[in-house]
């Protein structure tokens, strides 16, 4: 408790301090944040994009549109192109769980793309259903209790739903690979880190021993662990938190997967080096032009400065899906303005300022609200929220909403 | 870590010493011993060997003060108690457990001969039980709540609640008497009369063995047999549910190196746990069972020279017993580093 306590609050720190600059910068700031944005953006390199911290900045700003289109002018934010290419298309997501209390549907109809070579975000609380999301992306859902009942999710084109056991085992790991939040767990306590990052390179690519082991020295290195040959033969146990979360980072690039699902990754790690970790992450795209990254967060920081598309979800339906530039920009579902304005955002002089809260609590998922999943707690809720659940509305070419007060073209999914 | 384990040896020393006098001090004030022993013999015998000797000292029964410290003499019990601890340790040293009261034979040339049955019986037991419950165990996990998983579940727990030397009887009547069952098994012993036996070939002998061997190793197994499985099933599962095994499906392991290699690893730790005890539980045997079958091993044994006040033979039992315990602690420690490479010893 102490520690994941201290842990917020440096990272609360960080985030004010970072905040704190750019309100004060306001009008004059403008070039200045956009050499610091710059400095950022080189800090987490080896990624074509950078323009999150830029949008958060912007979004910071939103108040004084002057200086928010004069640094857009300035910034010159590149319009959000993905490439045509769709990699993994999710169709119509069910998943549920059967709980002694019930169904429990935690994905209840998602459908995105994941366009090659792009980072694309997954935010939303607790039990908005993305972990879920991922792990039946990757077939990992447990079942019983738990079983993917309606959908389709299209990898290269292959039905990932329709695939045997045993070639879904050939896909895991090497096309599509996976970076658990708990480094301290997701290793295997009694085997060394050498032979967990062989055994992967010997079933996938029928390396033999040495062979192996020569990789995951490579590899150990690649993610920048000293002394990699040695290190090899060490537990686990022997390693910190962050050194941990490097071992499978290196054991999820060992195959130079086409997708790299991240859920969570550095949200148990010392905000120190959460931005190590997650450019080590970003290396993925440096061996593979191709390749994209899914990150699943609840830190709408990482967003910023990682993703260039979002998805937001709540209640294990997407809320809404945008270019992170637009997203910050110009929110749309009463749920993501939510999500923004419960960033701290002091300014000076003020001492004493609540943090803003989205009221009330996410509903239990054995008891959704019949109509929007958000009415319970949206404060713009009107009568029809309550009866009929919105559709998803397309707004602009990447950018959908589900929400009845939004205007724009319902689309069919 | 290896320094640990020599400090453990020597720490053994002083233990073993300080548990022989704590044995050595019991059975010595314990009543009956030697000379009781006589005097019963004396007076059941009719005294006709006194007829010879002299003035007959009624306060001992009949038995002259003469023939008293003779026997005083021959098991050393003129001396101080403390000459004679020092006196039977050194002899212990030399695995000299002196000679057995009721039998006049040397205790550690009986001690000998039963070993091999307590030992034969209790590690075939052992072996057994591994091997049937932690497949078994491992089979539950996978099936957990399947028909199979509560059937055997069933089965496990009814042998759960009978005693082993319960089940034993039972097995007898049904399986080895004619009047209520089957003639498939012998009655008693664990193996045929030495007549016979001698004649048999290697593998006949073998056999005979075996045949002789199932019903008392059943009963011996029972009561582990539930702990095992249940112990197997519960700590695999658990290893299941973490998330290390979540990463090793994750990298496209096939599920049955998932399982065995990642998961079942985990799950050696607590059942390493027993193995330190089975050096101990091994050799004393267990009395019930072992005299349900008439078998003459470690339990049989100790519990007839407990109840004739054979000393030396009691003595001798219990530092083997405590000088293995001692041990198996120590192999224990020393598995548990082998399972747990987490676990270090300073």
């Amino acid at each position: 408790m102490g520690r994941k306590g201290k842990r917020r609050d440096v990272q609360q720190k960080k985030r004010d301090k970072r905040l704190r600059q750019r309100e004060a910068g306001k009008a004059k700031a403008a070039a200045e944040q956009e050499r610091a944005a710059s400095q950022r953006a080189k800090a987490v390199s080896g990624r074509q994009s950078s323009v999150g911290a830029e949008v958060l900045a912007i979004a910071a700003e939103s108040s004084a549109t002057e200086p928010v289109a004069k640094a857009k002018k300035e910034l010159n934010i590149p319009e959000y192109k993905p490439s045509e290419k769709s990699l993994l298309k999710v169709r119509d997501l069910h998943t549920r769980f059967r709980t002694e209390a019930g169904l429990a549907n935690a994905v209840c109809g998602v459908s995105f793309d994941v366009y090659e070579g792009e980072v694309l975000g997954i935010v939303g609380e607790s039990g908005s259903g993305k972990s879920v999301t991922s792990l039946s992306i990757m077939r990992l859902i447990p079942n019983p209790p738990g079983e993917i009942h309606k959908g389709s999710i299209l990898f290269q084109g292959k039905e990932l739903l329709d695939l045997g056991w045993e070639d879904m085992r050939r896909i895991r790991g090497k096309e599509i690979a996976m970076i658990f939040q708990e480094p301290m767990t997701a290793l295997n306590p009694v085997y060394t880190v050498g032979f967990q990052i062989m055994e992967i390179l010997e079933h996938h690519e029928n390396l033999s021993k040495p062979e192996a082991f020569q990789r995951g020295v490579k590899l150990l290195e690649e993610v920048g662990i000293p002394d990699a040959e040695r290190r090899m033969t060490d537990y686990p146990h022997q390693f910190s938190g962050g050194m941990r979360q490097r071992v499978v980072i290196a054991m999820a690039l060992a195959c130079d997967p086409s997708l790299l699902i991240a859920d969570e990754p550095t949200t148990a790690l010392d905000v120190t080096i959460q931005a190590q970790i997650l450019e080590l992450m970003l290396k993925v795209k440096a061996k593979r032009k191709d390749a994209a990254v899914m990150l699943i967060t609840h830190d709408l920081a990482v967003v910023a400065e990682t993703c260039e598309r979002v998805i937001v979800m709540y209640g294990g339906k997407v809320q809404e899906m945008a270019p992170v530039s637009q997203l910050f920009k110009d929110p749309k579902h009463p749920y993501t303005l939510g999500l923004l304005s419960s960033l701290p955002k002091p300014v000076r002089g003020k001492k004493e300022r609540k943090l803003k809260t989205i009221p009330g609590m996410v509903p239990n998922i054995h008891n959704f609200p019949k109509g929007c999943r958000f009415s319970t707690r949206c404060d713009v809720v009107e009568d029809r929220c309550h009866d009929n659940e919105p559709e998803l509305h397309k707004l602009g070419d990447y950018h959908y909403v589900r929400c009845h007060l939004v205007e724009g073209d319902k689309i069919e999914v | 870590m290896w320094s640990y384990f020599a400090r453990r040896f020597l720490l053994a020393i002083p233990t073993l010493l300080f548990s022989t006098l704590i044995v050595f001090l019991v059975v010595q004030k314990a009543p009956g011993g030697p000379v009781e022993a006589a005097i019963m013999a004396s007076q059941m015998g009719g005294g006709q060997g006194e007829a010879g000797g002299g003035a007959v000292d009624m306060a001992n029964n009949g038995v002259s003060q003469a023939s008293i410290d003779a026997i005083k003499k021959y098991y050393d019990l003129d001396k101080p108690i403390h000459v004679r601890f020092y006196r039977w340790g050194k002899k212990i040293l030399r695995l000299d457990f002196g000679v057995s009261s009721n039998f006049g034979k040397p205790v550690w040339d009986m001690l000998k001969g039963r070993f091999k049955i307590s030992i034969s019986l209790g590690l075939l037991g052992f072996f057994l039980s591994y091997m049937i419950c932690i497949p078994l165990g491992i089979f539950k996990a996978i099936k957990h709540n399947g028909y199979f998983d509560f059937g055997s579940s069933v089965l496990v727990f009814a042998g759960y609640s009978i005693p082993g030397w319960a089940f034993g009887m039972l097995a007898l009547m049904y399986f080895a008497s004619p009047d209520y069952g089957y003639e498939w098994f012998p009655l008693n012993g664990i193996q045929s009369s030495p007549d016979v036996f001698k004649e048999l070939s290697t593998w006949g002998k073998l056999m005979d063995y075996a045949h002789h061997a199932i019903l008392p190793v059943g009963a011996y197994m029972l009561g582990s047999f539930a702990r095992l499985t249940i112990l197997t099933k519960n700590s695999l599962m658990e290893n299941l549910g973490q998330d290390y095994v979540r990463t090793a499906f994750a990298k496209g392991l096939p599920e049955r190196r998932v399982i065995v290699v990642h998961a079942m690893r985990n799950s050696l730790i607590p059942l390493a746990t027993g193995l330190g005890h089975i050096f101990s539980l091994v050799l004393a045997g267990s009395y019930l069972i072992e005299s349900v079958f008439q078998i003459e091993g470690m339990g049989m044994l100790g519990f007839k020279a407990i109840i004739n006040k054979d000393i030396n033979i009691v003595m001798g039992i219990l530092v083997i017993s405590t000088a293995l315990s001692l041990f198996g602690n120590i192999v224990q420690d020393v598995l548990y580093c082998i399972f747990d490479p987490r676990i270090r010893f300073k």
